[in-house]
Order: C-alpha cells, then sequence, then structure tokens
C-alpha cells in the first residue's frame, strides 16, 4: 500500500485537482429535474439498532432437496462450530426520516441478515444480544408491515403488463380505501416520482420478453412499494447489475426519495465513487463487525485521522473495503487483517461514545445539525400533500378476486406467442392420433382400436398440460410469494382467481384438441354426444393441471415438482385400465386407480360412445351386432352411470384444489429459487 | 521450441525499446531480454447488416440496416505489456477482441488490418498464434485442476513426452500459483470445488500450456470480489512482463488497478476514443479540461465521461457530441500519431522482427484424440457418483414402477393375459429410450458447452467430443439395460427361456441408446435443453404411437402414417418383442375348456394367433428386424456427427 500511496503522490503533482471537478461530474451525470411529487406525510419515523449480534446457523438454511444431491441423508444436521456463524456482531445505528443509510460489506451475509431481521423474516438466526427499535418500541411483523416496505435485490414483476398497469393494480389491491381517481393520480405521481412517464406504457418484459430497461424494471420494483407510502424503505443491492448511467440515476432516485421525508435504508456491494458521493451515512461492516458508520463525506476524513488516508485517484469506498476486508489467502495475512480490522472497530468504538446516534460526525460540525436533516420537505415547491394516509386496510374478498383475475388474464393473453406456441403442439398431438385412427375408410373401427382410441385421446392431454402447467407456475412463483409476504391478498382470492383464470385458455386447448380427433376419427355424429366427450375432456384437463399447480405450490424447485408431476401422472396412467387390465391390479393399485383420472375419463369416454349403440363384431369369419352396453360390461368399465363419472372427476377436482389451496396456504416456499 | 530460438537470435539484431511508454516499463524494471513481439491493429472496422424489427412485424423485419460496431480502430501494443480495453456494456470492447483473434463471423464486413510483427496474418494463422480466454469458463467439474491441464496438455501436445508434459503442467501451476490446489476437484455450480478466482486461473492456464505470445482475455474479472479480481490482474501483469501480449477488456476496474496496465484504452459505441499509457491518459484529459476529481476512481469518471448517456434525446446529444470532441481530439494528439508511426515502422521492417510467434502445436492424430477425449470424459463421469447412479438405476426405478402394478404376468385370457403383455411390451418401448433422453439432456450439456469453447481454440473438432461421448455412455446403457431386462424379465414371469431372455435384452438395448443419439442430435442444432427435451419426448410418443403397432394395429393404419412408421426404430423393436414373446405362446379360458370345443369368450388361445392378426409376418422377419433396429446405430451416429458439424457453422455464425 505504501508503495501506491508514494506513487500516487507524486502524480497528484502533476494531476492538480480543481474545484470545478465537482461540477463538472455533475455535467456528466444527468441532472433532472429535482423536484418531490410524492412525500410522505406520516409522522416521522425513527429505526434504531442497539448494540445487536446474531448468529446464523449456515448449516440449517441448505434446503434439504441440496443435501439429497450431496447424497447426505435430509435430516442430518451440521453440528459443528463451523457452521454457526456470526454475521453481525455488536453494530447500533439510529436513523431518523429524512436520512438514507448505506451498508458497505463485501460480503453478503451481514446486509441480508440485518434486513431480515429488520423485516422480522427469521431464517434459523438467533439474537444474541442486543435488539431493533421502530419508533421506541421494539419490532414486530404488524409493526414492520405497517411501516416498512423492502425492496428486493431481483424484480419479480409480471412481465407482460405495462408499467402503469402493473401499478394500477397493486393500487387497487392496496388501497382499497381512496376513489378510483385519486388512485390513479397517485399512480402518476409515483411514475412522475420515480422518473418512469417516458415508459409508462411499455411492457415490462423480463430476462426473455422485450421491455423497460434494467434501471427502469427496478424503479418499477420500487414503484410498487412506493405506492402505499411506507415511512421506512429498504433496499436490497439496488444497483447490482445495473450499468454506471442507470446505477447513478437510480442513487439519485433513491436520495431524492430520502429527502421525501423517508427513512431509506440500502446496501451495496462495490459502490463506483460516483455514487459513493450520493451517499448521506454509510456503514462499513466486515464480516459483521461495524468499521465505521457516519455521514459518507466524514468517512475519508476520519479514517485519516486514524493514520490510514485515502490515496488520491482512488474510490475511497473501495479503499476501505479492502483495507477492511480479511484475506483468507494464507494464514498470516488472515491473522494480520483480523488484527487490524478488531484494531479498527475498537478505535471506531471508542470514537463514537459520545454520539447519541452512534454516527460519526466530523469535529467541525459538532453540534450541529447533521447535513441529511430534512429542511421540512414541505415548503418545496410542487410538493403533493396527501390527505388520505395509507391504511392497511385491504379490499374485501371479492374485489381482490376480480383484481386478481382481471390482472391474470391481461398478462396472459399478452403472451401470444406462448400461447399459440402450446395451441400448435397440442394441434400436433391431435391430427396424430387423430390419423392414426382415421376412420372415414371403408370399415368402422373395431372396438380394440376405439378403446385404444379413447384411451388415448385421455391420456395424452393430461401429460401435456401438467408439464406445461407446471412450468408456468414456477415461472410465476417469485410474484406471488412476494406479494403473500407482503400481505396484498389472501391464499382463498388468489386460488379462486388463479383456477378461473386458467378457463379461456383450458377452453382453447381443449378445442384445439378435441375436434379435430373426433373428427378425424368418425366418432359418433350424434352432437349430444360430441359435447359430452368436450365437457369430459375439459373436466379432466382441469383437474391435471389443478393436480400440476399442487405439485408446483407443495415442492420446492422446478426440477423437483416435474419429476413428481411426472411420476404421478404415469401411476395415473399406468392404472388407467387399458394397458394392464384393472382386475389384474392387486390391492394397492386397484386404490390408486380410484383416483386416477385417466382411468375414469377412458371409462366415461367409452360409455358415450358405445352406449346404445350396437357395434358389428366379428368373430372367425362370422359378424354378428352386439350391444355396446355388453361391450362395457365386459370390459369392466360399466360399474358407474355416467353423470357419477362426471360427478367423480369434479370430486377429484375439488380434491386436488384443496390440496393445492392448503399447500399455498401453509407451505412457505422460499421465492427465489434457481436450482 | 526451435521457433523459439530463432526468435531469440533474430531478437539480438533489433532491440526496439517502446517510444511512447518508456516510463510505465521503466516502473516495473521488468526488461528481460525477450524475443520483442508486437501487434498492431489498423483502421479496423466492423458492421453488422441487422434486420430492423422482430419477425413477426414483417416490414420492419424485411427492412435491414448497418450497425456499426468498431469505427476505425488503431492501436499498437509490444511485449510485455498489459492492455485493459474499457468501456460500458454495448461499447464493442468484445467485438474488438474478437477481431483480433480473428473469430469474426461475416468476414466480409470488416474492414483494416491486424499485424503480428509487421506481417498479416492467413485466416488460419489466428487461431495458432493467439490464445483467447473467455468470459465464461468452461470446465468439467469433476477433474481435479492438475487433471484438467494434463489432458488439454495431451490434446495440445501429444508428440511430446509423458515427463516433457508433466513438467510443463507442474510449470504453469507454479506460475499461476496453483500447485496448493493442485489435486482439488473443481466443481460447479451444483457442488463445491475450487474458489472462482482458482477456476478463472485455470482456464488461464490451459491456455499457458501451448505458450502463446499474445493473450487476448475477454473480462477476466467478472464476477469475482474485488481481492480476487485484482490478484488476476497483477498475476496477468506479471504474465505479460514475462515477454508476451496481454490484452483484456475489464469492466469497471478497481482504481488501484490504475498503475498495473501499460496501455489502457477506452472505447465508446465502437470507437477508440482513447489508447495509451495511464500517465498519458490523466495528462490527455487534463489537457482538454476533464481533471479527475481526487477522491474518484480514474477508470469510472474517464469511461463515465466517454459513454453515451441514451435516456433521454438532449441527453444523448450532448455526450454524444463530447465523446465525438474526444476522440478527435485524440486522433490530433502526439500519443495516436506515436501509434501510427510505430504500425509504420513495423511494417517497413518485417525483416528485422521476428517471425510470427505461433503457439507450440503438435496436435496428436484424430484416433489418438478420441482415446484422449474419452479418458477425460470417463474419468470426469467416474466421479460423479449422482450420474452414476442415475445412468444405472434410472431403468431399474422404472422397472419397480411397472412390477409395482403387474406382479405378474398370467396366462388367462379371460383374466388380461394379452392385455398385459401388450402394456408391459409398450411400456418398455416407450420408457428406455424416454430414460436415454433424460440421460442426454442431464450430463451432455455441460459437455457440449467445454467441447464449443475447446473446438473453438482448435484443441479438436466437436464431433470428436461427440463420438468419445457415446463410446463412454456405451457401457452405461449396456448395464442398465441389462439390469432393467434381469429384473423384468424374470419378476413378471415373460417367456421363461434363456435365448428369448437375450434376444430381450438386445431389443430393448437399441431403444435406450437411440434415445440418447437422437437427443444428441438435436442438441447439436439446438441450443437450449428445454426445446430440445420438448421434441425429443413427444418424438418419442409420436414414435410409439405411429411405429409400434401396439395401440393401432399395423394393417389398419392410413397409408402414409404407415410409411412413416418404417423410420421409426419403435416399429422394429415392439416386433421383436411381440415375436419373443407370443410365438409358442399358449393361452387358457378361465373355466371354458376349450378343447371340447365349446364357443368361448377368447378370440384366440395360441399366441401365434395374436402375432398373424397383428403383425403378419412377424416370425419370419425376426432377423432382419434386429438387422434394421441395429442400422438405427450408424445412421443416428451419423446423424448427430452432421449435426455437430452445422453447430460448427451455427456457433460461428452467432
Amino acid at each position: 500500500w505504501r508503495e501506491k500511496v508514494g506513487y500516487n503522490r507524486k502524480l497528484r503533482k502533476i494531476a492538480n485537482p480543481t474545484n470545478a471537478t465537482r461540477s463538472l461530474q455533475d455535467s456528466i451525470f444527468c441532472s433532472e429535474d429535482n423536484s418531490l411529487y410524492f412525500t410522505y406525510n406520516g409522522k416521522s419515523n425513527v429505526l434504531e439498532v442497539r448494540d445487536l449480534s446474531y448468529q446464523v446457523n449456515v448449516a440449517s438454511q441448505i434446503p434439504w432437496y441440496e443435501k439429497l444431491a450431496h447424497l447426505e441423508m435430509p435430516w442430518t444436521r451440521a453440528t459443528d462450530k463451523e457452521s454457526h456463524m456470526v454475521a453481525i456482531r455488536n453494530m447500533s445505528f439510529k436513523v431518523k426520516s429524512g436520512q438514507m443509510l448505506a451498508l458497505i460489506e463485501s460480503s453478503v451475509c451481514g446486509k441480508t441478515s440485518l434486513f431480515d431481521l429488520i423485516t422480522c423474516r427469521d431464517y434459523g438466526g438467533k439474537i444474541t444480544s442486543g435488539e431493533i427499535l421502530i419508533n421506541g418500541k421494539p419490532t414486530t411483523r404488524q409493526l414492520v408491515k405497517k411501516c416498512t416496505a423492502h425492496v428486493r435485490e431481483d424484480d419479480r414483476l409480471l412481465p407482460n403488463l405495462t408499467v402503469k398497469e402493473t401499478l394500477l393494480f397493486i393500487a387497487k389491491l392496496r388501497l382499497a380505501k381512496i376513489s378510483d381517481s385519486e388512485r390513479k393520480k397517485r399512480v402518476e405521481d409515483v411514475i412522475a416520482e420515480l422518473r418512469l412517464r417516458q415508459c409508462a406504457n411499455t411492457r415490462v418484459g423480463n430476462e426473455y420478453i422485450r421491455g423497460v430497461s434494467g434501471g427502469e424494471r427496478r424503479r418499477v420494483s420500487i414503484g410498487v412499494q412506493l405506492l402505499w407510502n411506507p415511512g421506512i424503505l429498504i433496499f436490497s443491492d439496488p444497483t447490482s447489475g445495473l450499468d454506471s448511467f442507470t446505477a447513478h440515476n437510480l442513487v439519485i432516485t433513491l436520495s431524492r426519495l430520502a429527502r421525501g421525508n423517508r427513512l431509506v435504508l440500502m446496501s451495496v456491494h462495490q459502490p463506483r465513487s460516483d455514487i459513493f458521493q450520493l451517499f448521506d451515512l454509510v456503514l462499513l461492516m466486515t464480516s459483521g463487525i461495524t468499521v465505521y458508520s457516519g455521514a459518507a463525506q466524514d468517512m475519508v476524513q476520519y479514517f485519516t485521522r486514524m493514520g490510514y488516508p485515502c490515496p488520491t485517484y482512488s474510490n475511497p469506498a473501495d479503499f476501505y473495503v479492502d483495507l477492511t476486508s480479511i484475506d483468507r489467502h494464507t494464514e498470516e495475512r488472515e491473522m494480520e487483517s483480523k488484527r487490524r480490522v478488531s484494531m479498527l472497530a475498537a478505535m471506531f468504538h471508542e470514537n463514537i461514545r459520545h454520539f447519541g446516534d452512534h454516527l460519526w460526525r466530523s469535529s467541525q460540525r459538532d453540534g450541529m445539525t447533521p447535513v441529511s436533516e430534512p429542511s421540512s420537505p414541505l415548503t418545496l415547491e410542487e410538493t403533493v400533500i396527501m390527505n388520505t394516509h395509507s391504511d392497511d386496510h385491504l379490499p374485501g374478498w371479492l374485489q381482490q378476486f376480480t383484481i386478481l383475475l382481471s390482472r391474470q388474464i391481461s398478462n396472459d393473453f399478452r403472451d401470444l406467442s406462448a400461447l399459440l406456441i402450446r395451441g400448435f403442439e397440442t394441434l400436433l398431438m391431435s391430427l396424430l392420433i387423430g390419423f392414426l385412427y382415421y376412420g372415414h375408410g371403408k370399415s368402422n373401427l373395431s372396438i380394440q382400436d376405439l378403446s385404444a382410441l379413447l384411451f388415448m385421446i385421455g391420456a395424452l392431454i393430461p401429460y401435456i398440460v401438467i408439464l406445461e402447467s407446471i412450468t408456468k407456475c414456477h415461472s410465476e412463483r417469485p410474484v406471488l410469494y412476494q406479494e403473500f409476504e407482503d400481505g396484498l391478498y389472501s391464499a382463498t382470492s388468489y386460488v379462486s382467481a388463479k383456477i378461473l383464470g386458467e378457463l379461456p385458455e383450458q377452453c382453447f386447448i381443449v378445442i384445439v384438441y378435441g375436434i379435430p380427433i373426433y373428427w378425424l376419427a368418425n366418432l359418433s355424429p350424434d352432437p349430444e354426444h360430441f359435447f359430452l366427450n368436450l365437457l369430459l375432456l375439459m373436466l379432466l384437463t382441469y383437474c391435471a393441471r389443478i393436480m400440476a399447480m399442487w405439485m408446483s405450490a407443495m415442492l420446492p424447485t422446478l426440477q423437483i415438482s416435474a419429476f413428481f408431476g411426472n411420476a404421478l401422472y404415469t401411476t395415473f396412467f399406468l392404472s388407467g385400465g387399458f394397458l394392464i387390465s384393472l382386475e389384474n391390479l392387486w390391492i394397492v393399485p386397484s386404490w390408486l386407480s380410484k383416483v386416477s383420472f385417466v382411468r375414469w375419463s377412458f371409462e366415461g369416454l367409452m360409455q358415450i360412445q358405445l352406449k346404445g349403440v350396437t357395434y358389428p363384431m366379428t368373430s372367425g369369419n362370422v359378424t354378428y351386432p352386439i350391444s355396446g352396453t355388453l361391450v362395457l360390461q365386459t370390459m369392466g368399465l360399466h360399474s358407474y352411470p355416467l353423470y357419477a363419472i362426471y360427478l367423480i372427476l369434479v370430486g377429484m377436482t375439488t380434491g386436488f384444489l384443496v390440496l393445492y389451496y392448503l399447500s399455498l396456504r401453509f407451505i412457505k416456499q422460499k421465492s427465489n429459487q434457481d436450482w | 521450441r526451435d521457433r523459439e530460438i530463432i526468435g531469440k537470435s533474430i531478437y539480438i539484431a533489433c532491440i526496439k525499446l517502446p517510444k511512447n511508454n518508456s516510463s510505465s516499463l521503466g516502473e516495473h524494471g521488468q526488461m528481460v531480454v525477450i524475443p520483442n513481439n508486437c501487434l498492431s491493429v489498423l483502421n479496423v472496422s466492423y458492421t453488422v447488416r441487422e434486420r430492423v424489427g422482430p419477425w413477426w412485424n414483417i416490414p420492419s423485419y424485411n427492412k435491414k440496416w448497418n450497425r456499426q460496431i468498431l469505427q476505425d480502430v488503431s492501436f499498437h501494443i509490444e511485449s510485455g505489456q498489459l492492455m485493459g480495453i474499457l468501456g460500458n456494456s454495448g461499447s464493442g470492447k468484445t467485438t474488438l477482441l474478437d477481431a483480433i483473434a480473428g473469430r469474426l463471423n461475416h468476414k466480409t464486413n470488416f474492414l483494416g488490418q491486424v499485424y503480428v510483427n509487421g506481417r498479416e496474418l492467413r485466416q488460419e494463422q489466428f487461431r495458432n498464434c493467439f490464445s483467447y480466454v473467455l468470459q465464461n469458463e468452461t470446465l468439467l467439474s469433476y477433474l481435479t485442476i492438475e487433471e484438467c491441464l494434463t489432458y488439454t496438455a495431451l490434446l495440445a501436445l501429444q508428440k511430446h513426452s509423458r515427463e516433457f508434459i508433466k513438467k510443463k503442467v507442474d510449470a504453469v501451476m507454479a506460475e499461476l500459483s496453483l500447485s496448493h490446489v493442485a489435486n482439488s476437484v473443481i466443481g460447479s455450480r451444483i457442488f463445491r470445488g475450487i474458489s472462482d478466482g482458482e477456476r478463472r486461473r485455470v482456464s488461464i492456464a490451459a491456455q499457458l500450456l501451448q505458450d502463446p505470445k499474445v493473450m487476448l482475455l475477454d473480462e477476466p474479472t467478472t464476477g469475482l470480489d474485488c481481492m480476487t479480481a485484482n490478484q488476476i490482474v497483477w498475476m496477468l501483469s506479471e504474465l505479460a512482463h514475462k515477454g508476451r501480449i496481454v490484452i483484456i477488456t475489464i469492466h469497471q476496474p478497481r482504481s488501484e488497478l490504475f498503475q498495473v496496465f501499460d496501455k489502457i484504452c477506452i472505447m465508446s459505441f465502437g470507437e477508440l476514443v482513447f489508447c495509451g499509457g495511464p500517465s498519458d491518459m490523466i495528462r490527455f484529459f487534463s489537457g482538454h479540461g476533464y481533471t479527475c476529481p481526487e477522491h474518484s476512481s480514474p477508470f469510472d469518471f474517464y469511461v463515465d465521461l466517454t459513454s453515451v448517456d441514451t435516456q433521454s434525446k438532449e441527453r444523448e446529444l450532448e455526450t454524444y457530441s463530447r465523446v465525438r470532441t474526444i476522440s478527435s481530439a485524440y486522433k490530433n494528439s502526439e500519443i495516436f500519431c506515436t501509434t501510427l508511426e510505430a504500425i509504420e515502422e513495423a511494417k517497413c521492417n518485417v525483416k528485422e522482427l521476428p517471425p510470427v510467434p505461433f503457439k507450440c502445436e503438435d496436435s496428436p492424430s484424430v484416433l489418438c484424440k478420441l482415446c484422449i477425449l474419452l479418458r477425460r470424459t470417463t474419468k470426469n463421469l467416474s466421479r460423479d457418483k449422482i450420474g452414476i447412479i442415475m445412468r444405472i438405476s434410472q431403468n431399474v426405478l422404472f422397472g419397480l414402477f411397472v412390477a409395482f402394478f403387474l406382479l405378474r404376468l398370467n396366462n388367462d385370457f379371460l383374466k388380461g393375459g394379452v392385455q398385459d403383455r401388450i402394456g408391459l411390451i409398450y411400456q418398455c418401448v416407450a420408457a428406455l429410450p424416454f430414460t436415454g433422453i433424460l440421460n442426454a439432456l442431464a450430463l451432455f450439456p455441460a459437455l457440449r458447452a467445454v467441447a464449443d469453447q475447446e473446438s473453438k481454440d482448435g484443441l479438436y473438432q466437436k464431433w470428436q467430443m461427440l463420438l468419445a461421448y457415446i463410446v463412454h455412455f456405451l457401457p452405461f446403457s449396456i448395464i442398465g439395460v441389462a439390469l432393467y431386462s434381469v429384473f423384468i424379465y424374470w419378476t413378471m414371469g415373460l417367456y421363461p427361456e434363456v435365448s428369448r431372455f437375450g434376444y430381450f435384452f438386445a431389443a430393448l438395448l437399441g431403444p435406450h441408446i437411440f434415445g440418447e443419439l437422437l437427443t444428441l442430435a438435436f442438441l447439436g442444432i439446438i441450443q437450449n435443453p428445454n426445446v430440445v427435451s420438448g421434441i425429443t419426448l413427444l418424438l418419442n410418443i409420436a414414435g410409439v404411437l405411429a411405429g409400434s403397432g401396439l395401440i393401432r394395429s399395423m394393417e389398419d393404419m392410413p397409408t402414409p402414417i404407415k410409411m412413416m412408421s418404417y423410420f421409426t426404430f419403435q416399429k422394429y423393436a415392439s416386433e421383436i418383442l411381440v415375436v419373443n414373446e407370443f410365438s409358442g405362446l399358449t393361452f387358457t379360458c378361465g373355466h371354458f375348456n376349450v378343447s371340447a370345443g365349446v364357443v368361448s369368450p377368447c378370440t384366440f388361445l395360441q399366441g401365434i394367433q395374436f402375432i398373424e392378426k397383428n403383425f403378419p409376418g412377424g416370425p419370419s422377419r425376426f432377423t432382419t428386424d434386429f438387422l434394421l433396429l441395429y442400422a438405427f446405430l450408424p445412421a443416428l451416429i451419423i446423424l448427430a456427427t452432421i449435426s455437430f458439424k452445422i453447430r460448427d457453422k451455427v456457433i460461428l455464425r452467432q
């Protein structure tokens, strides 16, 4: 380091920095209009973390399926000491509304745990000492829900809605009490505040679908939380994955939010120098130990006083992160850096003892109010005064249901290409089977062929539907579980909206599948039979779809749900009564066959086609007519009347629905899984 | 090695000290006597013709426009220098590296020259001169570092002796300080191995084995934490100072690396805005009124200064005009003039400069390569416990599933003796290709990525890797299917005769392998494994439906489908299985005593009657069926090879 510092001194002579540089830097980044359109007007909040220490058990956070992949039994628990890690050690700070605090740490652990603790989302750690207070009261889930919003590091948005629609739907779900026009106004304000006007009517998009840019998408995520106007905003790594301009503009946005009398807490990973200069307060920590917390512009001064000046032309954030990070490459360097960190931490502790809020200020400004104290934001021009305070009053069940339903339908139908691909796939399957059993020729299909055809009709469509439905549910999952966490709506209204919202697509698929086969195979031309056939297919696909939804709600990853979904389907397929005769099944599979929708659809389809029809039967060279009912009886497919089969299918659908509901309600899946 | 010695002797004749950046070299004080190679890039431009709109918007799709990706780029760099190319995403950094390495797709849109020691390179020489480390390292995850490097060395330098290769690998590992982890497994996203920084160094080491004199690295620090990233760059600068030319693109470098680079290039919208030493850079920008503020990283500051903000029209115009001003100032500056002079000088003094420094390459014969690849793939799989368990037990698991439902076959027609047998054969014919498909989808894409990269480096061709893969999975397929057949055949009670069991096994082995081969063929031309999985699963179902004749007897099918069924392997496999099982089989008919001549509900009692009805002429075609079934093996291998040949072209075009 000394070498570098020396060299940089030499450079300083050459470069001779001037005062004009600051304004130059401003001119590089666009200075948009600085007015506030949407401010927080509730009572101001104080967040205080007092002497907090927190320990996480790393091993217990590994989910069971990952353990299985390592060939370990899922119930083994690592009990060695290494898995217990101190994530936060003796952390204290106090921030008020109007301030923005940035946490800088090179590793991820401490920051995430702190945010999880503040938002009362505990993932298997243990608070060993200290407490977190909001407005002087210890945090509880209810309190947190009322006043804090957490914006995660990944964007969880429905890709096919426009920016405005996204916000409007959330506003409807969140702000039930205010009138429609007020709600529209609020959405407009949020869009203006986040500078999203130019893309308000563009699709949000995701990595596959073209939409707004990455920075804009991040701001939409912020907007979703901003709508209900919380007093405390928490951002995990808001700048990660954005390029320099976007990141800079985003941090400007965040500091503007803070100026609107909100309390902003964010974590950053390797902030660039221009971003660092935008920070108001920073907290520098390394493996859970606070090394500095206080005004950002005083950080260099503080460390200089401690004997570590920041060299010219280097980014203070980078420099001090490096200075305090623990180098694990060799043992002696690790020891040395650990010693340095503990020394710095002790020095810092000593230095802030007389500051009430545990934030360091340089001595010149001692006693004065910190720069970050908001100068009453309401005097600013163009300030919108919100009269109605957002309350946690959610809309009723029916209202939630209609909002969710219209949201889902508008999201699904924008994605026309996916729908067309699915339709095309189904059509191909239908044509293949139809041509295989082409029935317009000289003779009608024989009984064996007819039963094979009807079995295949009923067995193939669930297969396609299950595969496609599990993938779809998993792609929607991040949005769903985040909104559950935020308490936007109940599982009941989601389930009802979801199953009704799938109906149009369902009809489309069944029609595309059912009609070509029916016509090509020349099945019974009676319209009543045709519609009964379609209705049965409809019920069958619905049942399969809800089973798939249940699988994806119950199991943690896409692969696992796909595997078990497939296995369950194969079970139903094998016990369907065609490939293996039902009488030959021993006791357990014959129970299974009772809940096999493939079996019931086969039985139903056969009854529709054969009941009341006489069929020519060839034996040797004698042909004699035989009644369809007799055929059904010999095949053992006449155990229940037709209406009962419909009822059984409806009952099974309901059963899966209940299971789906229970899994959604009681199994908390993590929303960010890409294993 | 001979070339190196010649290079050294020529070097004495032409010691050429770099003029414009002697200071930065002096600081490191590491002027070792080495052949002084130089690389010059002169007036390189590159455009791509792109369609304006997406495919469904036909009018705009038919319109094309020229996108300028590189515009008139020139620079000159000599041995012992590390050059960093900076710029925001989309500024053309990677394309510039591609251009230098001769890896651009549309050669026709490429203007300008790349000289090495004053000589222009021929197309096939590019690969042998530059070594290129890509951004995302693709390594086989179950090999140790030492094994990984040794296999690469064997592929590249097989003509040398074993000791030479061992020494070379050890030397390279020592140079990149990997010796202490030489025996650690590399690891992947799913299971932990060596750290990210070490992995990056392994991919650099793999290139160093061939002693390249010019190294190009695309974003070697992305995704690493700051410490490790710095260490990589320091290490690269050391490599450069040992007489190599090292060029890297880098995104958001840390400020303390500023002095490590001997040359820094800033790219913006395809233009080279600046290229020169660090102190030149500060002088140049300060001279034009852009002084870097004290506590900010010059990298960040200058990159921001020269990038174009597209948030709004006015901002775009404003920033763009600033970029133009700076780049024209650079074109008029002294630094740029000296660059051009250096290039001219190199071109004029071609005779005095050493010959083009090629990498050591004595690649072995095709057969040797196949052997090495086979050994490597096998070694990689041998440590993959889950992979092996999956390959061997998947079929048996499936068998258990079927056995759970069927328990044991019976011979009673009325109790479904025929129906159950057909069901079982149907499951066998449908499930074994299916497991093959799953295997290929789970295990091959990782190897494919490795093959893509190493074939670009010229180590081998993609189809060679494919053949090695096919050979390596065959034994596993045989074991897997054998276990399945033994289990199913004897627990279910199929025709109890040992030779028939042999036929049963042989008829199932084929489809299992073909499922995997078919998937490989699709993986050659389609990148996304999910799409391939959709296609192959549907093809599998379609093949069983149309080909097997179990669901619908062949005779009743419409002619086009009958024709199509001749191209499905399921047709032959199921015919063999049906004939194998049903010929000679006699069924009973419940309590009816058939011999008494009573009219019974059973249509037939002899298995042969069933064959004659549904597969007429089946027994006589038994041998032919086997021949035709196994004719699919070479056919599918050829198909897969062709698909990977096509892949060469597809990858080149991307």
